[in-house]
């Protein structure tokens, strides 16, 4: 039998992002938190340390800051008419699994997702009509507005150091930054990184095709920074270790450096490790929930942790599955287009190109996360005029590099041989030559992607394995298609010795690695007959539920989702701390 | 000055501005006496052998390095630490400003004097 703990007043699972941000603002309030974290912890002391950090085996090959799939896992297919089959190894997405989550290892791109996305069915509709946008496209607007967030996008970009120019502050366009982005109050925390070659060659080359690029705006500390906080970040090294691993100099906005820590130090908070939550559990009126089920890892032991609230603040798969495994809402049938739990499964697109230039040397292995450059032309740019390509939403296009890894990172052009003696002549050759330009596209929600419970497939705890249906639809494959053609029509211009020219991904595979950015499955929005959250990530069924992250995205946009996953956490921490306590209850009425 | 007569690479220098060059370090160097981050503290470092902490881990080189930190020895290193020991483990590109050097000595010898860091 489970044994049964004390009452908290709050308890989270998982704790990254999200959970460290809400640890922190709970606690400072004063409530008595637990968090149960599913993973080991990890410091920068003994795990990110020079040279510990800098091996591709243990955190690129062996996933170790990421989910083990023997535990638990998905099951995925393409399309409803398929049986889905176990992803037994990461590949295109990689789930955090340790204290600090999948922030320990992301790159720090932060952006501003703007009212495009927040109200993408009343723009749409307004400016194209209503037939415009397909019906089996079930995008919807998220119910919050830019204005309301632009407070805690500010206080997000403080919290994780995000080097960046502005480009539109209190509607005044900043010479040197996004033209494109939504107004915001001030400045970033920190100037941008210092370029690279090859984001000042893509920097000229858009410049020569009538594009507006910036440098991107990403959690690496251009210099030492005090954040308002007083947590500390050491300058970025542009070590070039940066993605999948953690970083070696503190320089990398994360919460291991700045809210688990500060959570940590409060005696209203206790974090437990290795605890797997299996269950929310639910009181017998089902407008509660009485807190959560969990198996301590290390010895098979049960409890259960009885809490006032509950905060979901797992990776945004996790709490989907968490969700569906609960019973809380009504699971999503794509048949009936009834229920809203494992709705609006989105993911991203891309394409991307490799230049190599004769003669250049582009020090691939020195890099931040975020050295590149981007234009938005073709993303938030509301003027960029879609009715005559067809699609709904966009992609933004970067050159630069991110994690030029020594031993992964192997670029040669097209048609030289993968293996043996040709393969190695190729690469010695070309390995310096080498620049990269990408894009990344929006995935719009479709009625036949979504998650629910896999019939066939049990994780170690003996529960159905969420399923995973996704592939990409037409208003995708239209977007890609412009992006490649953008793409290398920039790359033509900078006339490269060779050029493996960027093509559309038509199919969606599980290999290999795409980005780490699944949104979706508990959405936010304005009422309960289509989303299971309102806009304060507060559950429509049971009030002292929360389910924070990137789940609560109706859609996919172009951008990297950290940006309002931050910003949404303290949103509502604010809206517990300030609103709930007082009044427990909805805080918007169904 | 108090300071002028612990050596010429920080004469002058000024341990408040230093407290706020010490920002560049800070992140992974406490200053607080026997807590190690990525880095060793930094309490006490004018006058320590290179490498002798036991509970701290460094590079190879930088324990064979003989070094011992004088305020002329760190002001080398600060200055460009992997040329003065190659094959060191500190991701710092340096502090190329011999003022900023002294001041931040000045900071250093300052806080390793104080009994309460």
């Amino acid at each position: 039998m489970a044994t049964q703990l004390k009452e908290v007043d709050a308890v989270i699972v998982g704790l990254g992002w999200t959970g460290g941000i809400v640890a922190k603002e709970l606690t400072q309030a004063g409530l008595k938190v637990v968090a149960l974290e599913r993973g080991a912890i990890r410091s920068p002391e003994k795990d990110f340390a020079v040279p510990i950090v800098r091996d591709e085996l243990r955190f690129v090959v062996r996933h170790d800051l990421m989910q083990n799939t023997a535990r638990d896992t998905l099951t995925i297919r393409n399309n409803p008419s398929q049986a889905a089959l176990p992803m037994r190894r990461l590949g295109s997405f990689l789930p955090g699994e340790v204290v600090g989550g999948s922030a320990v290892h992301w790159s720090g791109h932060t952006w501003r997702w703007t009212d495009m996305e927040f109200k993408i069915r009343s723009m749409y509709e307004e400016r194209y009509g209503k037939n415009f946008i397909p019906g089996d496209m079930t995008v919807q607007d998220w119910g919050i507005t830019y204005a309301e967030l632009e407070p805690y996008y500010d206080k997000f970009e403080y919290t994780a150091a995000v080097s960046g120019k502005a480009g539109n502050i209190g509607g005044q366009i900043q010479l040197g930054g996004n033209p494109f982005e939504a107004p915001r109050a001030r400045e970033y925390p920190l100037p941008p990184l210092t370029p690279i070659l090859a984001s000042e060659m893509f920097t000229q080359a858009a410049k020569n095709n009538g594009y507006h690029p910036f440098p991107r705006p990403s959690a690496n500390a251009s210099r030492a920074y005090t954040n308002p906080d007083g947590s500390k970040f050491g300058a970025c090294q542009y070590c070039g270790y940066c993605q999948r691993f953690g970083c070696e100099a503190n320089a990398k906005g994360s919460p291991l450096i700045t809210v688990i820590p500060i959570a940590m130090r409060n005696p209203n908070f206790e974090l437990r490790t290795y605890s797997w939550v299996t269950r929310v559990l639910k009181a017998t009126d089902g407008k509660r929930v009485t807190g959560v089920a969990y198996t301590n890892l290390l010895n098979g032991e049960e409890f259960e942790q009885p809490a006032g609230m509950v905060l979901l603040c797992a990776y945004a798969i996790n709490n989907v599955h968490l969700m569906l495994l609960s019973g809380l809402g009504e699971p999503y049938d794509p048949v009936s287009q009834k229920g809203v739990i494992g709705k609006n499964y989105c993911y991203q697109t891309g394409a991307g190109a490799t230049l190599f230039f004769e003669g250049r040397h582009f020090n691939p292995f020195m890099s931040a996360g975020g050295s590149n450059a981007t234009i938005d032309d073709f993303n938030i740019n509301w003027d960029f005029d879609r009715g005559k390509h067809g699609f709904v939403g966009g992609y933004n296009v970067a050159g630069g590099f991110n994690t030029a890894l020594p031993i992964g990172y192997r670029p040669v052009p097209r048609g030289t041989p993968q293996w043996g003696k040709a393969w190695k002549a190729g690469t010695a050759k070309w390995y310096q030559t080498a620049m990269n330009i990408g894009a990344s596209g929006s995935v719009m929600a479709n009625r036949y992607n979504y998650y629910d419970l896999d019939p066939t497939y049990r994780n170690a705890f003996g529960q159905p394995l969420m399923r995973m249906t996704f592939d990409y639809k037409e208003n995708e494959h239209r977007v890609g298609q412009h992006a490649a053609q953008v793409i290398n029509d920039i790359a033509k211009s900078m006339n490269p010795t060779r050029l493996n020219e960027a093509t559309v991904r038509t199919q969606w595979t599980v290999v290999p690695y795409q980005s780490t950015h699944n949104t979706g499955g508990t959405i936010m929005g304005t009422n309960p007959h289509d989303s299971a959250l309102n806009k304060y990530l507060q559950s429509w069924d049971c009030h002292n539920l929360f389910v924070v992250g990137a789940n609560v995205f109706p859609h996919n946009a172009s951008y990297n989702p950290t940006g309002p996953v931050g910003a949404l956490a303290y949103w509502t921490a604010d809206a517990i701390k300030n609103r709930y306590l007082k009044n427990p209850g909805p805080l918007v009425p169904a | 000055m108090l300071l002028g007569a612990a050596g010429m690479a920080h004469a002058g220098g000024d341990p408040a501005r230093g407290e706020k060059l010490y920002e560049d370090c800070v992140a992974c160097h406490p200053i607080e006496r026997g807590v190690h981050g990525i880095g060793p503290t930094l309490y006490g470092i004018l006058g320590r052998k290179a490498g002798e902490i036991a509970d701290y881990r460094y590079s190879p080189a930088l324990r064979r390095s003989g070094i011992t930190w004088t305020a002329e020895a760190l002001d080398t290193f600060i200055a460009d630490p992997l040329a003065s020991v190659p094959a060191n483990r500190m991701p710092y590109a340096g502090m190329p400003d011999a003022a900023d050097r002294a001041d931040l000595i000045a900071y250093l010898q300052k806080v390793s004097k104080s009994s309460t860091p």
